[in-house]
């Protein structure tokens, strides 16, 4: 059993002390105590408000002080607090804390979550990550009621944006993993998500917690393995994603691992189901399906451009090992356009990307190396966006997102023809 | 005299003989160790090549760069390179076997040595394949890496990495071959030292604003104006 293996005596210890539960909500403790707090508080008062009648446990997992602070905040930190319910109006809210010698990465963080919530057997559970969003008890709501009251076993969260923030995901994991799994979840990579105990035990009983790609982005699995198996699954609108449109953020290779190098790997390791998929489905919706904000930014166009062009330049070599001869000698023609006629077809770009999936699966260079020489093609198709929507409005957008998500799916056939083509090593 | 004579041709014919009857049937057994070496090597390669493509070695040769390397050098597949390779060692190992029946002393003697110099050559060769492999690994990560991270010289960064590993690469196949040993340990401190102090003294007085803006970037006293004007990926 994972439980046997993964959890500490203390931890079922305090898990036993808890007994079943109906709700249950998964914290990671990596950020500052204060922002801990924070989360722990709207936890509690989402319980209080929304579910007075059910039983709670909130699951703190957490490691090692790496800055010296307690990550788990004023509220659980205390020794004698640890464990101990809180009372509200009908029900306790219990507190289990997961300790760690070292900060947990989110996989392990996610495993310790989901063998919790199979061993106290909770109907509706939650995952969120106190550092990256403004956590209030409404949100909280949102991401359990779907599972809790509507019987959904997976739920996504759908923000507000400004319009030029969240690209990658828009022009590239949003339209790809529809057009390929089948189903139009829009944030596959979110630090909050809600799902179920059903889905929670189908997912551990898998044996991929080992893999890298699991380790640091464990939640888009989870949504695929939820499509894979037939899973009911749902997005549930939160409200402000807290981020500025522009960084400083992750490092933009470093998100293209954890975010472009995942998806990859979600299609090596499930090409059984987005092989036989036909048509997209749509996926239900709790509150406005996008909602797009449009403020002034200091984007610097000219600058990215640059780095395209530059570095489609300087990686002749490497892209060329990875595109079509066709994909790429288009690619070369439009480097070589005025920068203010630039323009990067969505046909051309839906083609670039099924020739880095198939070359990914065919491993023709080292994959990690693959993953990073997309980035100033990105760049390119970033600098195309900016240009051509600077005015758009927020339906315009949305009509451009589903002509791109419709041009994945025509050019599916050329992906399944180059995934499953032989590949030639010359002798 | 002509009694002389005709002893002197018989006991020449008697000796051309005896050499004749001791190095024929010497002969004929070197001939079936080679053919039999043959044979044995064919075999192998064929195993071989076999068990290569199962375990797709050609793929994980790909990945790794290594078979860039040998396509640049105009060399075979790895499978196939490899199995060719032990073919070729496998029979002339037989070969050399099948000489040293003859009993020829000098031969010997230089059979013997290439024997002893084999594992060497086999040791040099490894070490060139893993310095070649190396150096287009890591030059290729600092392109990657120098291009996304949008500095303008990432290609002479990557050519310099991997002409360095190709410098030691190259010193350590020669000094594991025994090649004038001490020539190429001096060769090589002198180039390597004289690149080294050609770069600190053109960082150093060439381009101190560029160190100086490095620096304060990497220390992290100014923001990084670049990175702060991409969009958020998500």
């Amino acid at each position: 059993m994972a439980e046997d293996t993964i959890l500490a005596d203390d931890l079922i210890r305090q898990l036993i002390s808890v007994g079943e539960v109906d709700l249950l909500v998964g914290i990671s403790s990596q950020s500052n105590a204060i922002a801990a707090s924070h989360a722990f508080h709207a936890i509690e008062q989402s319980f209080q408000k929304n579910f007075t009648r059910q039983r709670a446990v909130i699951v703190n997992v957490r490691g090692g002080d790496a800055d010296g602070s307690d990550a788990s905040g004023p509220v659980l930190g205390s020794s004698e607090e640890k464990s101990a319910p809180l009372a509200t109006s009908l029900r306790t809210v219990h507190r289990v804390t997961a300790d760690f010698s070292v900060l947990p990465s989110p996989g392990l963080a996610l495993r310790t979550v989901l063998t919790a919530a199979d061993l106290l057997r909770a109907r509706a559970c939650a995952m969120v990550s106190p550092g990256t969003s403004d956590l209030t008890p409404d949100r909280i709501a949102n991401l359990l009621t779907p599972v809790f009251r509507e019987k959904f076993d997976f739920v996504a969260p759908l923000y507000s944006r400004h319009k030029f923030q969240g690209l990658l995901a828009r022009n590239l994991l949003y339209p790809m993993s529809r057009a390929l799994f089948c189903c139009g979840i829009r944030e596959l990579y979110s630090d909050e998500w809600g799902f179920s105990g059903r889905l929670a035990s189908a997912c551990l009983s898998q044996d991929v917690w080992h893999e890298e790609s699991i380790q640091t982005r464990p939640e888009a699995w989870m949504a695929i393995s939820a499509i894979s198996n037939d899973f009911r699954c749902c997005q549930a609108f939160l409200g402000q994603r807290l981020q500025p449109a522009t960084s400083p953020g992750p490092d933009i290779v470093e998100v293209f691992r954890q975010t472009v190098g995942n998806l990859f790997w979600c299609m090596e390791s499930r090409q059984s189901t987005w092989l036989d998929c036909k048509r997209s489905e749509p996926v239900q919706t709790f509150g406005p399906e996008h909602e797009l904000t449009s403020e002034r930014t200091d984007l610097d166009p000219h600058r990215i451009f640059e780095m395209f062009r530059n570095g489609v330049a300087e990686l002749g070599p490497i892209l060329s090992s990875i595109l079509d001869p066709e994909t790429h000698a288009e690619i070369n023609s439009i480097v070589a356009s005025e920068e203010s006629t630039f323009r990067f077809r969505t046909d051309l770009w839906v083609r670039t990307l099924y020739d880095f999936a198939a070359s990914y699966h065919h491993a023709v260079i080292n994959r990690d190396h693959l993953v990073q020489a997309l980035v100033p093609l990105y760049r390119g198709m970033t600098y195309s966006f900016l240009m051509e929507h600077a005015d758009s409005s927020a339906t315009e957008l949305e009509a451009v997102n589903e002509s791109l998500c419709a041009e994945f799916e025509r050019q599916k056939p050329y992906l399944m023809e180059k995934w499953n083509a032989k590949i030639e090593v010359k002798s | 005299m002509r009694q002389t004579i005709l002893q002197g041709l018989e006991q020449a014919y008697g000796n051309l003989v005896h050499m004749i009857a001791d190095f024929l049937p010497r002969f004929l057994v070197m001939l079936i160790i080679i053919v039999l070496g043959l044979l044995v090597a064919f075999l192998l390669k064929y195993i071989l090549r076999i068990v290569l493509s199962v375990t797709k070695l050609d793929q994980v040769s790909e990945q790794a760069g290594a078979s860039g390397i040998l396509r640049a050098a105009h060399l075979p597949s790895m499978t196939a390179l490899i199995s060719r390779s032990i073919f070729w060692l496998t029979w002339i190992g037989f070969i050399l076997l099948g000489l040293s029946v003859l009993g020829v002393a000098s031969l010997q003697e230089q059979i013997s040595r290439l024997f002893q110099f084999l594992p060497e050559v086999f040791v040099g060769m490894l070490i060139l394949f893993v310095g070649l492999m190396t150096a287009n690994f890591l030059s290729r990560a600092a392109l990657l890496a120098g291009v996304n991270a949008g500095h303008r010289s990432a290609r002479i960064v990557s050519w310099s990495i991997r002409f360095l590993i190709w410098i030691l690469t190259i010193s350590m196949t020669l000094e594991e071959l025994g090649v004038a040993r001490q020539t190429v340990i001096s060769a090589f401190s002198i180039i390597f030292g004289a690149l080294m102090f050609g770069l600190a003294i053109a960082f150093g007085l060439g381009g101190q604003d560029l160190a100086r803006k490095a620096l304060e970037k990497y220390l992290g006293d100014t923001p990084q104006k670049e990175k702060d004007k991409e969009p958020q990926p998500l």
